[in-house]
Parts: C-alpha cells; structure tokens; sequence
C-alpha cells in the first residue's frame, strides 16, 4: 500500500465537506430562498435532514479518518507484518450499539413529524373538513377539480364544480388539503419548494396537505418516472392572498359557465390565469 | 476471471455504438401518400414547387399572401470581413439585430439596398455575441457598408423550434401526425395537412381561429394525449400556433395541387391510359403532362396557395365565430326535458349514433359506412373521420369535454358540428333555444341517475 492511497480517501471526506459547505453558495442545495422550505412543515423537514446529514456526515468523516491513519501506518510500517485475529468481542458491540442507538433515537425523533405530515388523523382539523380541490395526475399534465364557491368538494363531480389544469390556485396563511389522484398510471405530486411529495396511485384517493408560509408561485412536478412526457409534467401551484383566491374562483366560475355572451366575451379564449391577471 | 480480449473489445467498440446513436436523422417535410401515387414525371414538379415555396424544415421560406406572420427583421451592414479568392463564404458584421430572435442559421437574408438588392441569400453562419453573418459568395452579391436587408422567417422559425421541441415527437415534423411516439396514442395525433380542426369556435364552414388552436395548446383536450401547454408563455404559443397553420396551409396546398393531377396523372390511370383500352401511347401523355406543368401548373398552384391562404385569414375575422343570438337559457327540469324530447326526436336524430340514453351506442355504431372521400364502405361497422379513424360517438355521461366544458363550447359543437367528423351541424335547423336546451340536457346527463 503506497502513500496515494491515504491521500485518495483523505481526498473524499474533504471534498464531501467543502461541497456541502459551498452547496448553499452556488445554489446545489435545496430550492427557494437561501434553502428555506417555504412551508413551516418543509423548514421541520429541512431540521431531520441537516440532523441526518450531520451524523452521516460525523460517521463517513470519522470512519474515513481512522482508515486514512491505518494506511498511513501501514505504509510507513514496511517491516511488521499483518496478523490475523478472530475479532475483537468489544469492539463488535460498541459499533454495533452505537449506530444502533442512533437509528433509534432518528425514529422516535421522526415520529411526530411523519404524523404531522402523513397520518390523516394528525392534519390540521380544518383542512381535512373541507379539501379544496380535487388534483389527477394524468400523462402529461395536472388537472384541477374544485368545488363551486360555498360548497364541499364531492368525491364525485358536480354539475357545478370548477376545472382548471396545470394552474392550482391555493389561499395563503392557512392549511389546505387535497384529494390526490391518477387517472392512468403512477405519478407523484412534488412540491419541492414546500417539500411535499406523495405518489398518486390509480384507483386510490390521497389526501395531501400543505401550508406554504409565503405568498408566491410554486413549482409542481412529477416525480415519478411516468412516460416518455415526465419532464414536462410540469404545472404551478399559486399561494395568493384568501381574497384573490375567492376572486380567482369568480372569475373561473364566470368562466365555466360562460354562454358566449356577455361581458367576458372579449377575452373569452384566454386561459383562466389571464383573467385573473390585473 | 482476466478481462479477456473480447470483452476489452466491446469496450472498446461501446463509444462508437453511442456516437452512431447521437447521428442527426434526416430531417424533411413529408409529402403525402397521394403525391407519391403520382407518376414520378407529374410528382417530381409538385415537389419541388412545394420545396421552392415552403422549403424545409432547415430552411423555411417565405412568400407573398399567406396570413402567416413570417417576422422579418431589418439590418444593415456595419464591416465586411476580407476574405481570400477562394473562399466560398463572404463574412460580413451587422447592425440592428440585437434584439432579433437569436437563431438565424439557414434563415434567408433579402438584401434592399447595394449590388444584391432582390437577391436571396441563406445564412450559413451566425454568430450572435460577434453579430457576424455568413452567406455564400456569388457574382451578384457584394456587400458594403450600409446595405440594409431583410431576415425573414424569424418569428416562423422560432415557432418551428418550439413546435419541434414540444409537438413534433406526436404530430410529427410536417404535421402528419406520425411523430415517434404517434404508434402509441389512440386516439392518434391530428394530421394537420387537411386544415381541419375538430374544436372551434367558427362556423361550420370555417376554419379554425388562431384563438382556437391557442386555446387547445394551452388547455389541451381532456380525455384525448393532447397535454396542456399552460406553462408555455403567450408569446410561445402563439409562435406555435402560427407554425401550425403555416404546416397546415403546406399540406393543404400539397392536396390542392396534387388533387388536380390526381385525375389524369396518377400512376394507376397513366397505366389504363397507356393500356390496350385506353389506346394513349405513354409518350403522348408525358407530352400533355409537360405542356399542362408549363402552361397551367403555376396558375394552379398561385390559385391553390391563395385559396388556401383566404380561408384562413376569413377564420380569423371576427363575423367567422359562433356566437349566440340568445343567453342560455336558465338550466331547469322542463328545459332539460325539451332538450330530452329534441334528442330523441327525428329533427336532430342525436340518439341513432349517441343512443337513446346517450351512452355513445346507437344504431349507426353497428352500421357499415361509406367513406366520403373514395365512396367505397368501410371495412369494419360504426362511424369514422376524414383521418380514417374509427370514430365511436361520445358517452354523454362521462362528463369529458374535449372541445371544452363550458356551455359556449358545447353549443359551438351541436351549433356547427364537429369538423371532420359525423357530427353534424345544427345551427340553421334548430333555434337558439332549441339548442340551449339540449346543451341543458346534454350537460346534465352525467350527473342523472339514469
């Protein structure tokens, strides 16, 4: 063993830290305002990864050290020879201990978290009385079901509920939940900014629900290698204030049920985003 | 085990497997099976009229008439590079097309003013951080300081970029509608080469407004592959759209032209002509043939473009959509019910192809129909469209829209039919309160419990 090798695995935890350190910098990290989850629950999300990070981060480091100082020995060492040993009784049980505590603290740690977020008796009591829309994934785009203004989303449509695609219009500063769908093969609902992301299944209806802590216009993708069209499953979803949410719903509602006349009439083939635009 | 030779070898072999993939295929406009039933004496001129008038996807180009917004830019000639003798291409840098759309490769150059003026050059070279142009080098071509000229085809050619991009691999490179991916979709992707479209919001002779195809591109057609573009901006779509048309206004020249020769002209006729029967000697026919591509063809030709190029722009008027005389009328049971009654009933026959209870079975899906174009039936029973699809007629309960779920839009299908297909128009036998109705009715079919 020569000298290059310790210098090969010295090279690696290095370049993991420096990398790590400058992700934030040149923008490897995660997306959105200098890494921050633009939802309280995403910024909790964020905390477990920097926690797991950190251990791995401890272990590969610590681990990569102590292999760097073996080889080092060793090949300043030419003289003595390797001895073989049956294995060390000790040694078995502290690193097998140690990890094992580690795990267990992470998963007693996580488990309030993944409530929060995946086990529908933990969501936040008015979101999950009233989902505001009704979300199918579909190759290759995102379509929206909405219930009309005052009433519940059904789980079967409504002469009066409101669609959309690819635009999903959300109120800010309150919990909102969704029914998620496929209507043909596996999808997967992402919102990277928010940190949320949940498979859509054919046949089964998910609940899903986010709280975005900003206002703003969010990427929605499909995570799921879905078909040849995955990479353009692409659609917004739009935190806006409770008042232009209402009026959006106006405005698509004047929309859905326009009859060719009247006062829309002259911007009657533009999509229901242009309307809402002021 | 040692890394034998042979494998060494396949390793070896692997980055010439992968540069063969990255080859660029060939890239050309396709003519229609039709022009290739052609004698190849009479297909030859058809394509290349097609090629010198529309060129390729390389090379687009434009002419006069067509409502098509080819996006000419203006420059002007600010230093020309010395060149040796015998270099083919003659550099030159140029002013005025900074804010021009970035890709000019293979764009043509119309100089206005000096030596070449009304002479066509291709761009072979463009740089857009230096501003430098190349074409090729000719006797009649001497740019100085100061000549101005034209780049056509910028807005068409940025329409083509994002129509390759984002249409192509389905509707395919000359609108088609065999893309790469075509083999896999049902309903398959629209040809556009007949210049009908099914959702519009004309009249039932009409064809489709810009506003139209915009809508579709970016709400797509629910319940069809036709994904919505939403995310595109406005300007994107509306350069798709113009490419669209433009491909739309190609293939229907094509068909024009082509149609008019077909007749005389095509190889199964030039060989009953030439048979015992028709008595014609093949030297004879190619003598008539040459004197009709001299004397008529052009005529023929500037007559199909305009034609073609009128009903387009006649779409985009204002007096070419549908719009009721009537508001809808308010959506109650006895509306309902007379929109029930006139589905039903022998005036509008809705019920033979969408069934009594409008599940999309009626008594003319069991039927074998002629086809309009060649008057000879059908191989297999039910209703087909002008692509030669089989076309079952729309579940009513189902609640998909394709052409769009606003009550407009289903009155705009019962109103001028649906283009292209079976579904005729009822606008002129039927009121506007007659139709409403049955926009009632039809609306509320997939929330009854029948």
């Amino acid at each position: 063993m020569g000298k290059g090798w310790c210098l090969f695995f010295l090279f690696w935890p290095v370049a993991a830290v420096v990398s790590c350190a400058m992700a934030p910098m040149v923008g490897w990290s995660f997306p959105y305002d200098n890494a921050q989850a633009a939802s309280n629950l995403g910024i909790r999300i964020d905390g477990l990864f920097y926690l797991i990070l950190l251990v791995t981060a401890v272990v590969f480091v610590g681990t990569q050290a102590v292999l760097v100082y073996a080889l080092w020995r060793g090949s300043n060492n030419r003289d003595e020879r390797a001895t073989y040993t049956h294995g060390n009784h000790k040694l078995e049980l502290i690193w097998s201990i140690i990890p094992g505590v580690i795990l267990l603290f992470l998963a007693l740690y996580q488990m309030n978290l993944w409530a929060d977020f995946r086990i529908k008796k933990y969501f936040p009591e008015a979101a999950v009385k009233a989902p505001i829309a009704e979300v199918t994934a579909r190759q290759f785009e995102w379509r929206f079901r909405y219930p009309a203004i005052g009433k519940k989303l059904q789980p079967k449509p409504q002469a009066d509920d409101l669609y959309s695609v690819n635009e999903l219009h959300v109120p800010f500063g309150k919990p909102v939940m969704i029914q998620l769908r496929s209507e043909d093969v596996q999808h997967s609902f992402f919102l990277p900014a928010l940190r949320i992301k949940q498979d859509a299944l054919p046949g089964l209806q998910i609940p899903v629900w986010f709280e975005a802590n900003k206002e703003g216009v969010y990427d929605l993708v499909c995570a799921e290698l879905c078909g040849w069209g995955h990479y353009k499953m692409k659609a917004h979803v739009i935190v806006e204030s409770e008042a232009d949410y209402q009026n959006y719903l106006k405005n698509l509602t004047q929309q859905q049920f326009y009859d060719g006349l009247g006062k829309i009439a002259a911007n009657e083939n533009d999509s229901e985003s242009e309307a809402t635009e002021k | 085990m040692r890394f034998g030779l042979s494998r060494l070898s396949l390793l070896l072999l692997f980055p010439l497997f992968s540069l063969t993939g990255c080859e660029q295929p060939q890239v050309n406009f396709v003519f229609s099976e039709k022009t290739n039933e052609l004698v190849p004496e009479a297909a030859k001129p058809v394509k290349e009229a097609l090629v010198r008038q529309f060129g390729n996807p390389f090379e687009l180009t434009q002419f006069e008439g067509l409502p098509t917004d080819f996006g000419d830019v203006e420059g002007s000639v600010k230093t020309v590079q010395s060149s040796s003798g015998d270099e083919k291409l003659i550099r030159f840098q140029v002013e005025g097309l900074q804010d021009a759309y970035p890709k000019l490769l293979g764009l043509p150059l119309e100089w206005t003013s000096g030596k070449g003026q009304g002479q066509i050059s291709r761009i072979k070279e463009y740089n857009y951080e230096t501003g430098t142009i190349a074409v090729d080098k000719t006797a009649d071509i001497e740019p100085q300081p100061g000549d101005t000229f034209l780049v056509e085809c910028t807005r068409l050619q940025f329409g083509r970029d994002l129509y390759n991009r984002h249409c192509m691999h389905c509707h395919g490179m000359s609108g088609e509608g065999t893309g790469p991916t075509s083999r896999y979709l049902n309903p398959p992707p629209r040809d556009f080469r007949q210049g009908i479209y099914k959702y519009t919001s004309t009249k039932p002779t009409a064809k489709a407004q810009n506003a139209d195809l915009e809508r579709t591109v970016k709400e797509g057609i629910a319940g069809t592959y036709m994904p919505s573009f939403k995310l595109l901006t406005e300007d994107e779509v509306s350069a798709i759209v113009n490419y669209v048309v433009w491909l739309s206004i190609r293939g229907e020249t094509e068909k024009k032209i082509v149609d008019e020769l077909f007749f005389d002209y095509s190889k199964e006729v030039v060989a009953e002509r030439t048979s015992e029967d028709g008595g014609e000697s093949r030297e004879d026919v190619m003598e008539e043939l040459k004197e009709y591509m001299e004397l008529d063809f052009p005529d023929t030709l500037e007559f199909a473009t305009s034609s073609v190029a009128e009903a387009w722009e006649e779409a985009n008027m204002e007096d070419a959509v549908v719009v009721p005389e009537t508001p809808r009328v308010p959506d109650t049971p006895e509306s309902r019910e007379r929109g029930r009654k006139l589905y039903l009933g022998d005036k509008t026959k809705c019920a033979t192809c969408h069934g009594l209870q409008g599940r999309g079975n009626g008594t003319a899906t069991q039927d074998f129909w002629t086809n309009p174009a060649t008057n000879e039936k059908y191989p297999n029973r039910g209703l087909h469209d002008i692509w030669g699809n089989q076309l079952p007629p729309r579940d009513l309960h189902r609640g998909i829209y394709r052409g769009g779920r606003r009550p407009i839009d289903v009155y705009r299908r019962m109103y001028s039919g649906i283009k292209g297909t079976p579904m005729p128009a009822f606008g002129g036998p039927l009121s506007d309160e007659e139709l409403w109705d049955l926009v009632n009715y039809v609306m509320s079919l997939p929330y009854s419990s029948k």
